[in-house]
């Protein structure tokens, strides 16, 4: 034993081993919380699979409405590459009389399609035939695989990716990020020594020319847990969380793990993380579709995104590309003939990032809306569910389309500065109950505000057909051709305040017909109409189209009644669906990850108003278009086809509103400005610009003239708005319910004489 | 004029009349617009000097009004209606589907075909059929009520559906419903059956 003399060396001695002792248990307590921060947060990475969100697939078929070149585009979007000739599923082939398409396999709900090659004749406007190219055998009909939209993290949303499994990875990927950034990977522990040495003593001597070290380990735990400052303490809490991670978590799984977390890019706001997602940013494909040298560029660039960012900088990313494929070569992960087809190619980056969330925000809002009332969260947020959704891209780009290209042309009508105005869309399915397409903003990708959704405006005149129905609900005291006294109102509100309506052009029209102030959106005649019939009635009506407990004022019948333009499509496609109630939906079916059903949404619909009142007042909206306050409308739709409709405009014109339909789409269309100032925009001068281009542009079918059973039609006189014949000039066919018909002909009417005499001859048979 | 013996006289001064009166409402009918379309452009926004209308005294009940079948009768079937390849394709599955007691899968194509042919009535009908099978009555009775408000007086459908609605009611323990909706059907099958 050594004594230590003196004092002041022995508590030295002392207080170092205190210190050791308690740095040691420190370090310990350290090294433990770190741990278990290590497999805590790995785990709650690892696990959190988004759902996954798709459009509807685009069905084939002979007699579909899609053009080739319309056909070739939507296979450009969904990352299909053109080409001489079919080399894998994903290409197709143009030739001057048809298309030919190696189709993806796909996992449909009702089973999995096989990849398929056909080859897709057309004419001008549909598709004639389909055939299969091995057997030339005709094809009925067959789905492309649906476009990916977009994934849910519904507790962070922003988060985006397209999750992988190592299995489902070509091989090729892994192979060469190993040979690339870490080729000792199976072997080290998490961190490799020679590496940090061999990086130390180069930063040591070239300062500014940082060189990294990192294992594929080091750089997954910089990418999950740590900020991206360089210092020296992070760099050690960097090594020791590496090493603890390898001791629990598999070379697989952080191999994995790592294939979905890198960074690889940023689209705005959106970082794009994993190779999965940064294969659809680039090249718009999916992972297995890539090509030697695709996967040499994703590999090369994550060496640091911003620098090697591959759109801005071609040049330098395509050096970094070639020096990775040479590596690859060298490792003999490709052959030589191999590495020089890819080096003569270009990056083959695509212009315009596609794909993801941000693409059609307004949609997916909806979309993670519906599924919240659907699904507990915690279900949502871990199981990698995928939901198959009623989105029909070409409906969406089209309506895109027309808000993009309209309000710019409406701000210069109205001498308004640039960007004053908003705009929000929906477009449904008239039978299901679909919603088709929704954009909630006029720069269509941004994520913020969903005025389809959120923005509740006063609908201003489109609540006038409910007071029409609600009249036309009875037949004993309303027909189409009734009446109605155009004179001034003056009604005591229960505040006591005076509400005195007036007319949009500050006219009186005398006696018109109903229909003609439905047409004409008079004010006056709509609100006795609604008195008449009752705010009660008018109420029922407005709810039982599908919008729950609208006002009970008579300010109503005006449409003092906020709604979404959602909720616009809402009530409108029950009116499209001849009174048939359908809750719009957006969610066609969720599989499990693994392909497993899990719920289906089917058709629901339920007869909430009656159909014969209902086909009269479309036939009344469709007066609106064809001489009412959408004439406009007559000079874009195709001619010959009937579409119904309505205006809507609010006080001053703050709001400008459109809602029509035809066969097979209802479509809303609203107009205004955020701060809810006059935009001196009518809904016939805004909205229905929109409104009638889109139609046309989305080749909507007009409406089916034949009445339902509880309808029959009679010539009118409309001078008198009785019976008409051969005897009077310019009869208007005219519905009427079963046994409401007028009796009585008009004067020029040849039946006028013969009705007496029928009667006489009845007496005397 | 088909004037029996008895009443020869009668019939030559109501003729007289007839003339008379068809003199006068040339006349009047020179204040009538002028074009021979039956769509008017522009109506007069103001009558004042027109009568109202004489709306009737009372409320008829809405009666289902038999309609004149179109030319070359009624389709009795799916593939009679004129559906595209595609549909009977899809179809022909859903036959499949339902036959294995897959009602579900069945839905889905019956709802894909309807996709492509939102108005065909007898898909309508097997969408409601397939309902009533997965104890869906509400649904089978809202579209075998869908079927038959599109299928425009179409014996071979209505008759059927009404049979689903007494089916639909009966599952959900409305006799009195499904009684009435079976007298429908049969009062509708008989008329079929009369249709040539």
């Amino acid at each position: 034993m050594v004594r230590i003399k003196s004092p002041f060396l022995r508590w030295l001695l002392i207080g170092l081993v205190v210190a050791f002792s308690l740095g040691t248990v420190a370090f310990s307590i350290y090294l433990v919380r770190l741990d278990r921060d290590v497999r805590d947060r790995f785990a709650g990475v690892r696990w959190v699979l988004p759902a996954q969100v798709y459009a509807a697939p685009l069905e084939l078929y002979p007699g579909a409405r899609i053009t080739l070149a319309a056909l070739r585009h939507e296979l450009d979007r969904l990352g299909y590459r053109g080409g001489d000739e079919l080399i894998g599923p994903g290409t197709y082939v143009a030739t001057g009389s048809e298309l030919r398409i190696d189709t993806r396999a796909f996992a449909f709900w009702d089973g999995a399609q096989d990849e398929t090659r056909i080859a897709v004749r057309g004419d001008g406007a549909s598709l004639t035939a389909i055939r299969s190219m091995g057997s030339d055998n005709p094809i009925d009909l067959l789905r492309l695989d649906p476009m990916l939209i977009g994934s849910i993290y519904p507790s962070h949303s922003g988060e985006d990716r397209v999750l992988v499994r190592i299995e489902d990875v070509p091989p090729l990927l892994p192979a060469t990020l190993l040979q690339v950034e870490d080729r000792n990977f199976e072997n080290h522990v998490g961190i490799s020594p020679t590496g940090i040495l061999r990086a130390f003593v180069n930063n040591l001597f070239h300062r500014g020319k940082k060189q990294g070290g990192s294992t594929i380990t080091q750089q997954l735990v910089r990418n999950l847990f740590l900020s991206n400052e360089q210092n020296y303490s992070r760099k050690i809490r960097e090594a020791l969380m590496s090493i603890l991670l390898e001791r629990h978590v598999g070379k697989k799984e952080i191999l994995e793990a790592y294939l979905n977390e890198v960074w690889l890019g940023q689209d705005g706001g959106r970082a794009i993380h994993g190779f999965g997602l940064a294969s659809q940013f680039y090249f718009n494909k999916p992972l297995n579709e890539l090509r030697p040298e695709e996967i040499a560029l994703l590999v090369g660039i994550a060496k640091g995104p911003t620098v090697y960012n591959p759109r801005r900088y071609g040049e330098r990313v395509k050096e970094r590309r070639d020096l990775v494929l040479r590596q690859m070569a060298d490792a003999k992960l490709i052959r030589d003939d191999e590495l020089e087809l890819a080096l003569a190619r270009p990056l083959g980056v695509s212009n315009v990032a596609t794909g993801g969330a941000e693409r059609y925000p307004a949609y997916v809002d909806l979309v993670r809306r519906q599924l919240k009332g659907l699904y507990r969260e915690d279900d949502l947020n871990g199981e990698g569910l995928r939901i198959f959704t009623t989105l029909d891209p070409r409906v969406q780009e089209a309506l895109e389309a027309r808000i993009v290209a309209d309000l710019p042309e409406l701000e210069k009508s109205r001498k308004l500065p640039a960007d004053t105005l908003q705009a929000a869309g929906v477009v449904t399915s008239v039978e299901g109950g679909e919603v088709l397409a929704m954009v909630g903003d006029r720069n269509t990708r941004f994520p913020g505000f969903n005025r389809a959704l959120d923005s509740k405006r006063p609908i201003g005149s489109l609540a006038k057909p409910f007071v029409y129905l609600s009249a036309l609900e009875q037949p004993g005291r309303y027909n189409l051709q009734s009446l109605l006294v155009d004179e001034n109102v003056e009604l005591k509100m229960p505040n006591g305040d005076l509400w005195a309506p007036r007319n949009y052009d500050r006219q009186l029209h005398g006696s018109v017909p109903l229909y003609t102030a439905l047409a004409k959106s008079y004010n006056l005649p709509t609100v006795k109409l609604g008195l008449d019939v009752g705010v009660e009635r008018v109420h029922d009506t407005i709810q039982a189209a599908g919008f729950q407990d609208p006002p009970e004022l008579p300010s109503m019948f005006l449409g003092a009644i906020d709604m979404a333009p959602l909720d616009v499509a809402q009530i409108y496609s029950t009116l499209a669906a001849s009174g048939y109630l359908t809750p719009l939906l957006a969610i066609r079916e969720v599989l499990t990850k693994d392909g497993q059903p899990l719920s289906r949404y089917s058709f629901k619909l339920k007869q909430t108003l009656p159909e014969g009142p209902v086909y009269l007042t479309t036939w009344a909206m469709q007066k609106v278009i064809e001489f009412g306050t959408a004439r406009w409308a007559v000079s874009v739709l195709p001619a010959g086809q009937r579409f119904a409709g309505k205006t809507g405009t609010t006080d001053d014109a703050r709001d400008s509103w459109f809602a029509g339909f035809g066969a097979d789409r209802v479509a809303v269309v609203w107009v205004g400005r955020d701060d809810n100032k006059p935009v001196g925009l009518d809904g016939a001068a805004g909205a229905l610009r929109v409104w009638g281009r889109l139609m046309r542009d989305l080749h909507a079918r007009g409406l089916d003239p034949t009445p339902p059973a509880s309808v029959e039609e009679a010539l009118i006189d409309p001078q008198s708005g009785l019976r008409s014949d051969e005897g009077c000039a310019g009869g208007l066919l005219v519905p009427f319910l079963v046994g409401s018909v007028p009796t009585e002909y008009a004067a020029c009417a040849n039946a006028r004489q013969s009705s007496p005499l029928d009667w006489l001859k009845d007496i005397f048979r | 004029m088909n004037c029996g013996f008895a009443r020869r006289l009668l019939c030559a001064v109501l003729g007289l009349l007839v003339v008379l009166m068809a003199a006068c409402a040339a006349q009047q009918g020179k204040h009538g617009s002028s074009g021979t379309e039956p769509v008017i452009v522009n109506p007069p926004e103001a009558l004042p000097e027109s009568p109202p209308p004489t709306p009737p005294t009372t409320t008829p009940p809405l009666v289902t009004r038999p309609q004149p079948p179109p030319p070359g009768g009624f389709p009795k079937t799916l593939p009679e209606s004129g559906a595209s390849p595609a549909v009977l394709a899809l179809y022909r599955q859903a036959e499949d589907s339902r036959a294995a007691g897959k009602f579900d899968k069945a839905l889905s194509q019956v709802e894909r075909a309807l996709r492509i042919e939102p108005r065909n009535a007898f898909l309508w009908q097997s969408l409601g059929d397939i309902h009533l099978r997965l104890q869906h009555a509400d649904q089978a009775e809202s579209a075998a009520q869908k079927s038959t408000s599109l299928a425009h007086g179409n014996p071979w459908l209505d008759g059927p559906n009404w049979r689903l609605i007494a089916a639909a009611r009966q599952a959900r323990g409305d006799s009195a419903g499904a009684k009435l909706a079976t007298s429908r059907a049969d009062a509708l099958g008989s008329a079929a059956s009369a249709s040539p």
